[in-house]
């Protein structure tokens, strides 16, 4: 955020041109709200405007957004039926608002979604860090 | 779980002071109702909360319930008596014998704990792979002046390295290097230790989390920075 507002970097967000959603990952919204008083939810939004034209929010987003299935280590527990399953409300929910890209800020949240994605029919959907979304976005020079 | 409960077994005077306000539970099922795993297996959040208060851990730490659980903390938000619920999960994670915690979980930490970083990767490949991939960005225009300074004393950004982008996935170490020269930052990386994730948040493990954040701050003090970058 401070790069793009001090004007460190410069970023276009004219270069993707399909409809973006993003999702909040549990750690840095909801669970931060709890244990820490704050839940990172507008910063990330702020960063998505600057990077694209078009985006919507899931429903439902923010404290009450739907957990990706990914989180708590179960990518790495062996339990993956269970883990796919998890996931099913997500990928509807992704699914309703149109979008060609799910952009998350969570390593977690990014390999699970990226994991099953195809299981539920959306193997074109385009799963995305916001960093990376930054990085593709940059205007060099 | 399906046998009845023997009301002579229940230690309801002796169950561990766990902080989570478990005792408090009302049995209303707004937790059950909004977890997304809620059936699977037989698990949901409310069964958990209720053999927690009676005192029958031990039936939890024995099942899967609490490794299918994501500690994703939705049942917390519903809950009106605001039962810590993901921490009673994590408090059970941790009370399973090392060695039956499931997959690689244990293992990975480990393997942080001995050589710093879950995949026991050497130092010399850890530096390779990263001039290797900083090699990569050079070849982009714009980028030809990219470098990859590990234990840069003085810099102003410290970055952890999530294991799987030196492993499977070095593409994405790309992202964060080519923001931080856009924007001319003065950033390193640890040689040592370097490993981002820290799997005791997952296996209930708070002596592993404090030894895996304190070598961060140690690289901190080492290299006198004073902004970090983790984003695992």
């Amino acid at each position: 955020m401070e790069y793009i507002r001090e004007g460190r970097i410069r970023v276009d967000r004219s270069r993707f041109s399909g409809l973006a959603t993003y999702h909040d990952p549990c750690n840095y919204g909801r669970k931060a709200h709890m244990r820490f008083g704050h839940g990172f939810f507008e910063e990330p939004r702020w960063i998505l405007s600057q990077c694209v034209e078009r985006w919507v929010d899931l429903y439902p987003d923010r404290l009450n957004q739907t957990c990706c299935g990914g989180g708590g280590g179960t990518l790495t527990t062996g339990y993956n039926d269970e883990r796919v399953f998890y996931g099913r409300r997500k990928m509807e929910q992704i699914k309703a608002t149109g979008a060609q890209m799910i952009v998350v800020p969570c390593h977690s949240c990014h390999g699970q979604l990226e994991n099953i994605k195809q299981h539920y029919g959306m193997a074109d959907l385009e799963v995305k860090y916001l960093w990376e979304l930054v990085a593709d976005a940059l205007v060099i020079g | 779980m399906t046998t009845p409960i023997d009301v002579a077994t229940l230690r309801s005077n002796d169950r561990p002071r766990w902080p989570f306000s478990q005792d408090v539970c009302m049995t209303c099922g707004m937790c059950a109702c909004t977890c997304p795993v809620s059936g699977v297996d037989g698990f949901d959040p409310r069964k958990v909360v209720r053999l927690a208060a009676m005192g029958l851990e031990q039936e939890l730490v024995e099942s899967r319930w609490p490794w299918i659980c994501t500690m994703c903390g939705k049942c917390e938000q519903a809950c009106p008596m605001e039962v810590r619920i993901a921490d009673v999960v994590r408090r059970i994670r941790s009370l399973r014998d090392r060695a039956q915690v499931p997959g690689i979980l244990h293992k990975g930490l480990q393997a942080a704990l001995e050589t710093g970083n879950n995949l026991r990767l050497p130092k010399d490949d850890f530096l390779f792979i990263l001039e290797d991939v900083a090699g990569e960005i050079r070849e982009e225009p714009g980028f030809e002046g990219l470098q990859v300074q590990v234990d840069k004393k003085g810099a102003r950004v410290l970055t952890t390295i999530h294991n799987k982008l030196v492993n499977t996935h070095t593409e994405d170490l790309k992202h964060w290097w080519k923001i931080f020269h856009a924007a001319g930052e003065s950033w390193t990386v640890s040689s040592e230790n370097w490993e981002g994730t820290s799997w005791g948040y997952f296996t209930g493990d708070d002596d592993a989390m404090k030894a895996m954040a304190g070598r961060i701050l140690s690289q901190m003090e080492a290299l006198e920075i004073d902004t970090l970058l983790w984003p695992e």
